[in-house]
């Protein structure tokens, strides 16, 4: 069976809904600020994209209050026998902080499990669900997860929904890595330095089409095909020959069974990174050679961590729908090796095309998908 | 077909191989390193509790289907892996020396263990795994969708090969499963026979038990 998105949205440092986010990255406009949720004067950076509005360290986790308002404005209610997939790296992490900052509440109150156990509430799905993480590839491979069980008939309907926050806990972590740049994220510039953090809440539901046409239901995009794999290299670094990279595309390539020239557009991991965004760039000059249009959205949301790939999934698959292309903003000088790839513009896309999405994350590991409208 | 073709575990008092019948106790954690790698292990001591518990029963997972590793040689092997806690007590580790430091400097050595996937990106690097890796807990802790999602991979071609287990405090287990081949490689069972068991036993004990009543079974 093949999968479809039939339903979608976020909550971004550009504000509720994807028509938000996409916009915003339209505009050209980062979301990236100076952070005043605590004090960074120790950080090599200031900045993070935030979502506004939100209450740090108060009764609710950060999470939780995104995937709050997210669920409050589903138009259509989700299926009950959904099968449920979370995908983060920390979760309700403040939690934790809360506990060891204040000595108020249990530290251990921020285990998944607790988080999974919420959101099935809130959604009000009847499936337990699992938690996904894959580091920052997190909820690639959710998305992937369920478009799995759907081909293989193990179940007709799969919600997958992601969400990580800007935590003291996440700065610090990444600051200490030397990490984050100063200016904001760059992505594909010739002075990157580093990722700017940021904060985002998703969610798709995933079916299969079958089941789709049946409920009558409008199908936002299909999920063709994913490969995921592990540089086997270093924890932080990605493999300098990218070859952990290239598998993970040449996976999704034939998971899909298409060739590369079936690919129009890429939605890049694209950091802003000096490593990362380097590598990335070779990877898709081993296997591309009709140089599809690049993108990355972390210059203007920053990098959503566990919900990156799902964000970066749906704002592809609007890119499709529009036929264009986003621009990468805040490129202002582009890296030589990208100039063919990268734009500070948008670009049109063949309606035809498909769109391949890349992720990482430490550990070595690397996700792709590919979808179509 | 998908089947499974070592089973490696450890425990705070022994460590052992199913398929191969080894069972051998130890009370000197530090000779462990030397006794179940193959070749050296860089930086071994660097790396925190959880990551320490999982390389070792991957290793001997590894040992136990015959499959040769190399940290240089990479091969399409997935390892997909829970545990009870997350990443708790390095979460509090790490977070407890920033406030230790007056919340003026933290740790990068500690931060990049504060993932539940730190432990099997640490097994993908000694091992040179380059197949999918990922993190999955379900509400019960059980292992069963670790290895359901290891062999739907398998099927769906992901991975030749995946390493599926769990972690928790002081033990922890790994199976290896493949595709049936049916060139006479050494089988412990096929997959379904393995959640069913995993179905029935909680205690990593008695389901190795059972295991090896069936890896008795097949060597006979």
């Amino acid at each position: 069976m093949r999968a479809v998105v039939v339903s979608c949205n976020m909550v971004t440092p550009y504000g509720l809904g994807a028509d938000a986010c996409w916009d915003g990255i339209m505009s050209g406009q980062t979301a990236i600020s100076r952070l005043g949720r605590f004090n960074t004067n120790a950080f090599h950076a200031d900045c993070a994209a935030t979502v506004d509005n939100l209450e740090y360290l108060r009764k609710e986790s950060l999470v939780m209050q995104m995937l709050r308002s997210l669920f409050d404005s589903v138009p259509v209610p989700i299926p009950r026998d959904a099968r449920l997939m979370m995908a983060t790296i920390k979760g309700e992490i403040d939690l934790l902080e809360k506990s060891l900052l204040q000595g108020t509440g249990d530290a251990s109150s921020c285990n998944l499990g607790h988080l999974l156990k919420k959101v099935a509430d809130i959604t009000g799905v009847e499936d337990r669900g699992i938690i996904v993480s894959a580091a920052c590839a997190s909820s690639t491979a959710a998305v992937a997860r369920a478009a799995a069980m759907i081909r293989e008939e193990h179940c007709d309907c799969a919600l997958v929904v992601a969400c990580d926050s800007v935590t003291e806990f996440l700065f610090s972590g990444f600051s200490a890595l030397m990490a984050l740049d100063k200016s904001g994220a760059r992505p594909f510039d010739k002075n990157r330095n580093g990722l700017t953090i940021g904060e985002a809440a998703a969610f798709a539901l995933v079916m299969s089409e079958e089941r789709a046409k049946q409920e009558k239901r409008e199908i936002v995009g299909r999920i063709t095909g994913w490969g995921l794999s592990d540089d086997a290299y270093h924890m932080t670094r990605p493999s300098s020959d990218s070859a952990g990279r290239v598998l993970a595309i040449k996976k999704a390539l034939k998971n899909a069974g298409i060739d590369q020239n079936s690919i129009g557009l890429i939605s890049a991991h694209g950091t802003g990174t000096v490593y990362n965004d380097a590598m990335e760039i070779k990877a898709f000059d081993a296997i591309f050679n009709n140089k599809p249009p690049v993108y990355s959205i972390k210059g203007a949301i920053g990098h959503t961590m566990g919900a990156a790939g799902l964000v970066e999934m749906i704002i592809a698959l609007r890119g499709l729908k529009e036929e264009t292309v986003p621009p990468t903003v805040n490129l202002k000088d582009c890296e030589e090796d990208a100039q063919a790839w990268v734009s500070s513009g948008s670009r049109s896309v063949d309606k035809e095309k498909m769109a391949l999405i890349t992720s990482a994350g430490f550990g070595g590991i690397n996700a792709a998908l590919i979808c179509h409208k | 077909m998908v089947t499974v073709n070592g089973i490696g575990w450890i425990n705070k008092a022994e460590y052992g191989c199913i398929l191969r019948n080894i069972r051998i106790a130890y009370d000197d954690k530090s000779r462990l390193k030397k006794e179940i790698f193959t070749s050296s292990y860089k930086n071994f001591g660097r790396i925190d509790n959880a990551s320490r518990i999982t390389c070792y029963a991957a290793a001997l997972a590894l040992k136990d289907a015959g499959i040769e590793y190399s940290q240089n040689r990479k091969q399409d092997i997935g390892v997909i892996g829970t545990n009870s806690r997350g990443s708790l007590e390095t979460d509090i580790n790490y977070f407890m020396d920033y406030i230790d430091s007056n919340r003026t400097s933290s740790r990068g050595n500690l931060f990049i263990y504060t993932l539940p996937t730190s432990p099997l990106g640490e097994a993908a690097i000694r091992f040179g795994l380059q197949g999918p890796l990922l993190y999955i807990a379900a509400s019960d802790n059980s292992l069963l969708p670790v290895i359901e999602t290891a062999a739907e991979m398998i099927l769906l071609d992901e991975s030749t090969v995946m390493l599926a287990g769990m972690s928790r405090e002081e033990e922890a287990v790994y199976f290896v499963l493949k595709k049936d081949s049916g060139s006479g490689q050494d089988v412990l069972c096929n997959v379904e026979t393995a959640m069913s068991i995993l179905r029935g036993s909680r205690a990593l004990d008695e389901m190795l038990k059972e295991f090896s009543v069936l890896g008795k079974g097949e060597n006979q």
